[in-house]
């Protein structure tokens, strides 16, 4: 048994639109529209590094939970554009927060490194204690590497999200987690050392459309849920039009859903942290509520897990 | 079966079926790479196959010629 006790995200201030990127590759900004939903994006500014998105996430999350630095147990960072190759992000942001002595690694997964992180977390946190999950992207820096398709430059934004995990009973019980991998279509989504990212994006989305659903739809059976008795989808914000595929074919309304994505883009393994944070901060999360959360991502590899609020 | 998959395909098409069953139906229009989801889906309803994750790739679905392929390698009738 675990909980979730609290979230945290941070957003720099620089924001792309439509408008600049349209003029780059000479496309109506209504075009992007139509392709993901998304209208602006945030982007770091060139001296704020992916250790300074996740730091601010980290520090908001541990004022949210109430606890203080000294009391955690380990510290997961979730990231696919970490600043250099080691020592991590998890190891920077531990040394910022000042938490010493604890356990501190990154996972280099991409979109689903934050899913993944609150697996792990959920199944170790009994032995270390409190977790500290920070996901950091610097996804537009990591995008600029090289010549960028248009197909994904318009997706991606940066940002940083965070959530603490602690053993026992919470504000946001942790009922259910399941993550998965299959590289069988592995290269379909990749950035090699020194270059830009690389998706084919008709593989991609049909992948994540029917891995998603069928994820969702396994973690409802085992705990004996509808669709319809979810209060809230918190899903990877990868696209708009993918997720509008992925709720027409749950049947999901949409207004189960907490989705930003029209102005942050796709903030990669922050993503859903983001939205989770800011679904809390709304007032969202309400009493017996139900909560599914979704990802997918590079491996391929996906997951679902099950939420329920106190 | 051309005649059952150009039926699957007028259904989600975003563009006129090419007569010729050797030419793409992404570089036609006629898919998109979320029609594609739905057009799976719909095979293998029509056809009553499952298609397992690791033939979901869309150089697959990519013609007529390819599609009927795929099903009778698959048994669909």
């Amino acid at each position: 048994m675990s909980a979730l006790a609290g979230f945290g995200h941070f957003l720099p201030d620089g924001v792309l639109t439509n408008q600049t990127l349209a003029a780059e590759f000479n496309v109506d900004p209504d075009w992007i529209v139509s392709m993901c939903g998304i209208r602006t994006r945030r982007v770091a500014a060139a001296e704020e590094t992916v250790c300074d998105l996740g730091e601010r996430a980290a520090k908001a999350c541990l004022q949210d939970a109430g606890i203080t630095a000294d009391k955690l147990g380990s510290i997961i960072a979730c990231t696919g554009t970490p600043h250099r190759q080691f020592p991590g992000v998890s190891e920077e942001i531990q040394k910022r927060i000042n938490a010493p002595g604890i356990p501190a690694f990154d996972l280099h997964l991409a979109s689903i490194s934050g899913l993944f992180g609150l697996a792990l977390a959920h199944r170790m946190c009994e032995q270390w204690g409190p977790t500290l999950v920070v996901a950091a992207e610097t996804m537009t820096r990591a995008l600029a590497q090289g010549p960028r398709a248009k197909e994904t430059a318009i997706l991606f934004g940066d940002g940083a999200g965070a959530c603490l995990v602690t053993p026992g009973n919470g504000p946001l019980a942790i009922r259910d987690v399941r993550v998965a991998s299959d590289a069988t279509f592995s290269e379909a989504l990749r950035m090699d050392f020194g270059s830009t990212l690389q998706m084919d994006g008709r593989t991609i989305i049909l992948h994540a459309v029917r891995k998603l659903a069928r994820a969702i739809t396994e973690l409802l059976e085992r705990n004996s849920l509808q669709v319809g008795q979810v209060g809230l989808f918190l899903f990877h914000q990868a696209n708009l039009r993918l997720l509008e595929r992925l709720m027409e074919s749950l049947k999901i309304d949409p207004s189960q859903c907490f989705i930003n994505i029209e102005t942050y883009g796709n903030t990669s393994s922050a993503s859903w942290l983001i939205a989770a944070s800011e679904a809390k901060a709304a007032g969202l999360l309400r009493p017996g509520m139900k909560v599914v959360v979704a990802a997918f991502g590079a491996g391929l590899s996906w997951g679902a897990a099950l939420l329920e609020v106190g | 079966m051309d005649d059952k998959i150009r039926e699957a395909l007028a259904r989600v098409a975003k563009a006129p079926i090419p007569a010729n069953r050797e030419v793409s139906l992404f570089d036609a229009g006629v898919l998109d790479s979320f029609d594609l989801v739905d057009f799976v889906s719909d095979l293998e309803n029509e056809f009553n196959i499952k298609v397992p994750d690791n033939d979901l790739h869309p150089t697959k679905f990519e013609s007529i010629a390819k599609i009927a392929a795929y099903l009778s390698s698959h048994g669909a009738a």
